[in-house]
């Protein structure tokens, strides 16, 4: 089985996931108690009218039909309007989904470097101060709740000693000139991606620190350590090369998630982002932006569980030729 | 172990060696011998422990219900220590609540006055009934009085008008009593009943001193019920007065009642404008600047009296409920709804517990029948439950447990219900693919050639050898439960119903904790659960290396 029919069949495989997800989508928010159209339809209308509104949102369709306009709808990125704003959830998402993104890719890359690079000089001192770190931090990661150290970071940097801004995405009137408005965006990225990299970085670090120590003992490493390359060499060259692949793809495998994170920040530092975009409408009961925010989210995550898949047999072609069949 | 004179062969040496070894192999240290030398699983058991005992002991460590104890102190009352070791909160008030009752007055005494206690349903403390008696009066001068009352009665009127409360008070205590001393017929009263007051109208007066050394509170109040049983033509005036400790007497409510009234109710409170207005202030000023305001004993003053002619007059009053709401509180303070925050980290245990273990639980139930049935029977089913758990896997969870937290309910078992369906998945594949080696061995060969079913051989044969797995990855799930539900909570889709650490934090966090800088609210709660999950991760790695050596990494 070569590279390509493997990716083809990852790619079909992340299509049968993201319908599924869609029709549960779908399904729950039309078997859930109560009905949906009483946020939109005054319940003092006749029941005419009730019924000439519901059959322009076409509620009356048979549910094959609304599932397939459904369906079709969503191919073209049109989630219907939201309840509470009346205006088109994809524009209110569109808005939002550069921030999501911007916020998200610098925690992602923040935190996964810092992580290697802590593990793998962790890996290469064993018993040093950045080992014990390493290790505290990786036992820490599982027990400590993200939310918990951005309050408290909020608290600190926030109230205590009002240094960093704590909310928004940039400042209310924003500074003239456009390398200040960058600079503004940037500043309000450094608390949410800093409160995100002191939980997260700790389960690469250990990860990259035992891969690395486990690399580091083996037999081609004495040879390099033999033929008099500089430990550093042997460090970055051979051994994180070897021990690279893993750790890629538990990357990828990670972003699920930290887009599930995301929501938590988004909320915590008001980020005008897709994440607290779902949990307002959720708790507003604005179910087609909550459906559409979702559809979102889920989609950034099969595209990148497809990454993850498609690293994997890229940095490790044991997948692809064998265990890819004998699954 | 007796013949160790005799000289033995190399072949008995041998087997004795083999006997030696295998009475060593089969009983190797048992798990608890193996789980007392880690150090780490030791704490985390011992952590886990105390969590359990507080838990179980919750309603005897907590001193307040976190639900139903509300009130307790003014809205975000920091913790009663810090009145000691902060300078912001240095002598700040604690909650000072007391219901006035009739021992606790302190009574001028007046002949013809009674004064019982009697029993309200629905009041904690005792109440009043007072016998006013009949007065007897000269038409003429009672014009005078009644038009000073009618002056005082519409206070709402007179307080916009530079109101002097003292002077009032002055005003009527001259023109109301004094004709009266003269129409006294064959009358023994005590003249000293308090400076300048006639007594002919039979005032009672109850007296009641609050010693207040403490900085100014936020706010006080006063409340009670009464009720006037009269003839119709008297007249009863009831009134409520503070004095402060400079002398000065501030009326903080009065009435006047014709006849009867069935039942009045009476709430003074510092937050409300009705008091700032007598006291001559404006909306925006705190009635605790000119009452509470210094240190010193404030008297409360209640007093009534009566022109009744046909009559005694019968006066019911309800505990006088009197409270200066704390800025100060308990161990941790109180939150926006004065619930005691110590009671509700007590109390939060539980739930945090509850829901680690139960879905925790139920998620290894299905993770493992799940995973044992794909691994035994192979093939279709094998597919279509791993792609069933690989389309779970894919679903981000947070998100999904917010869409369909909301969707079902807010409750604690849907939540329980939620965490364990997006949480098997990956005990499923573990158990498979241990199920999948476990199957080829022998004894489930030997098994299956004696006829045993399906059913049977996974019951018998293979579960056990995966339960050490089970067990390592139920403890370890734990801490992952009690963290998605705490996050939850804290964005507002826990169970309303109890207390969470998770809504503790979002409580904190949604109702200013962080402008008054209350850390004692934020710190606790945030810090139990890590050391609750903490201590979960230390035994499950614990119980990891002994049991499942190669499973050390977390998955």
């Amino acid at each position: 089985m070569g590279f390509r029919s493997y990716v083809i069949k990852r790619l079909v495989y992340a299509l049968i996931v993201l319908y599924v997800i869609l029709t549960l989508n779908f399904v729950l928010f039309r078997v859930m108690p109560g009905d949906p159209t009483k946020m939109i339809i005054d319940p003092n209308f006749t029941p005419e009218a009730k019924a000439e509104l519901r059959s322009q949102y076409g509620l009356d369709d048979p549910p094959l039909k609304q599932y397939v306009t459904y369906m079709g709808n969503l191919l073209k990125f049109d989630m219907g309007l939201s309840f509470s704003t009346r205006r088109p959830v994809w524009s209110e998402l569109k808005e939002r989904l550069p921030n999501t993104i911007k916020l998200f890719l610098c925690t992602f890359i923040l935190t996964s470097l810092t992580g290697m690079r802590l593990g793998v000089k962790a890996a290469a001192n064993p018993g040093s101060f950045t080992d014990r770190v390493v290790i505290t931090a990786g036992l820490f990661t599982h027990a400590v709740p993200t939310f918990f150290i951005q309050l408290l970071m909020l608290l600190l940097f926030g109230y205590y000693w009002p240094i960093l801004p704590i909310h928004g995405t940039m400042s209310a009137p924003p500074p003239a000139g456009g390398w200040n408005i960058f600079l503004d965006r940037l500043w309000h990225l450094v608390l949410p991606v800093t409160s995100n990299m002191i939980v997260g970085f700790g389960s690469w670090a250990l990860y990259a620190r035992n891969t690395m120590t486990e690399a580091l003992g083996q037999d081609y490493i004495i040879t390099a350590r033999a033929k008099g390359i500089s430990e550093k060499d042997v460090l970055y060259h051979h051994a994180l090369r070897s021990v690279l692949p893993p750790i890629v793809t538990l990357l990828f495998m990670s972003l699920p998630g930290m887009v599930s994170g995301a929501v938590i920040t988004e909320s915590i530092f008001s980020w005008h982002g897709v994440g607290r975009y779902l949990l307002d409408a959720t708790l507003q009961m604005d179910y087609p932006a909550a459906q559409g925010a979702f559809y979102l989210i889920a989609l950034a995550v099969v595209i990148s569980n497809l990454l993850a898949d498609i690293a994997y047999g890229l940095v490790d072609p044991r997948i692809r030729v064998g265990a890819g069949g004998a699954k | 172990m007796s013949q160790q004179t005799e000289p033995r062969s190399k072949s008995e040496e041998r087997a004795a060696a083999v006997k030696a070894a295998t009475v060593a192999v089969p009983k190797p240290l048992t798990f608890w011998e193996q789980y007392r030398r880690k150090p780490q699983g030791m704490v985390g058991l011992g952590i886990v422990i105390v969590y359990v005992l507080i838990a179980l002991f919750a309603p005897y460590i907590a001193p307040y219900d976190p639900m139903e104890d509300l009130y307790l102190a003014d809205r975000l009352a920091a913790p009663a220590w810090m009145a000691k070791t902060s300078a912001k909160f240095k002598d700040a008030p604690p909650t000072i609540r007391m219901n006035l009752g009739p021992d606790d007055w302190v009574r001028e005494e007046v002949d013809d006055i009674s004064i019982s206690p009697y029993e309200f349903p629905y009041f904690d403390g005792v109440g009043m009934e007072i016998v006013l008696p009949q007065t007897h009066v000269v038409e003429v001068e009672e014009t005078v009085e009644e038009d000073t009352w009618e002056e005082e009665e519409g206070f709402w009127a007179s307080a916009a008008t530079d109101w002097d409360p003292w002077g009032l008070l002055e005003s009527n205590e001259e023109t109301e009593p004094s004709p009266e001393p003269e129409d006294e017929y064959g009358f023994d009263f005590e003249p000293e009943i308090d400076s300048g007051i006639d007594a002919s109208a039979k005032k009672l007066l109850l007296t009641y001193e609050v010693d207040y050394d403490y900085t100014p509170p936020q706010t006080f109040s006063f409340s009670f019920d009464y009720s006037v049983d009269a003839p119709s033509s008297a007249e009863t005036v009831i009134m409520l007065e503070l004095m402060t400790p400079d002398g000065e007497v501030f009326d903080v409510w009065d009435a006047r009642v014709y006849g009867s009234v069935e039942s009045g109710t009476v709430l003074v409170d510092a937050r409300d404008y009705d008091l700032k207005m007598r006291l001559g202030q404006g909306f925006f000023d705190e009635p605790t600047d000119i009452l509470f305001s210094e240190r010193g004993t404030y008297t409360l003053r209640l007093s009534s009296w009566t022109d009744s002619k046909e009559g005694p007059v019968t006066l019911m009053v309800t505990p006088v409920k009197f409270e200066i709401l704390g800025l100060v509180h308990g161990i941790l303070g109180v939150d926006h709804m004065g619930s005691d925050l110590w009671s509700q980290l007590i109390y939060g245990t539980r739930i945090a517990l509850a829901i680690g273990l139960s879905s925790a639980f139920i998620a290894i139930v299905i993770g493992t029948s799940v995973g044992l049935c794909a691994g035994y029977f192979g093939g279709a089913v094998d597919e279509v439950l791993m792609r069933i758990a690989d389309v779970l896997m894919s679903i981000p969870d947070l998100p999904v447990l917010i869409i369909l937290g909301a969707l079902f309910g807010k409750s604690v078992l849907n939540i329980v219900i939620l965490l364990a369906i997006f949480s098997w998945m990956g005990i499923a594949r573990l158990v498979r693919s241990q199920t999948l080696s476990l199957k080829e061995r022998m004894f489930v060969e030997a098994a299956k050639a004696s006829g045993a079913s399906g059913g049977y051989i996974m019951r018998e044969h293979i579960l056990p050898n995966v339960m050490p797995l089970i067990f390592a990855n139920l403890v370890l799930r734990i801490p992952g439960a009690i963290l998605t539900e705490a996050s939850l909570s804290f964005l507002g889709l826990g169970d309303p119903r109890v207390p969470t650490w998770g809504r503790m934090l979002q409580n904190a966090k949604q109702f200013g904790a962080f402008t008054r800088l209350a850390w004692w609210w934020l710190l606790p709660p945030g810090i139990a659960l890590t050391l609750l999950s903490l201590a979960f991760v230390f035994i499950g790695n614990s119980v990891n290396e002994i049991y499942n050596p190669r499973y050390r990494e977390r998955s």
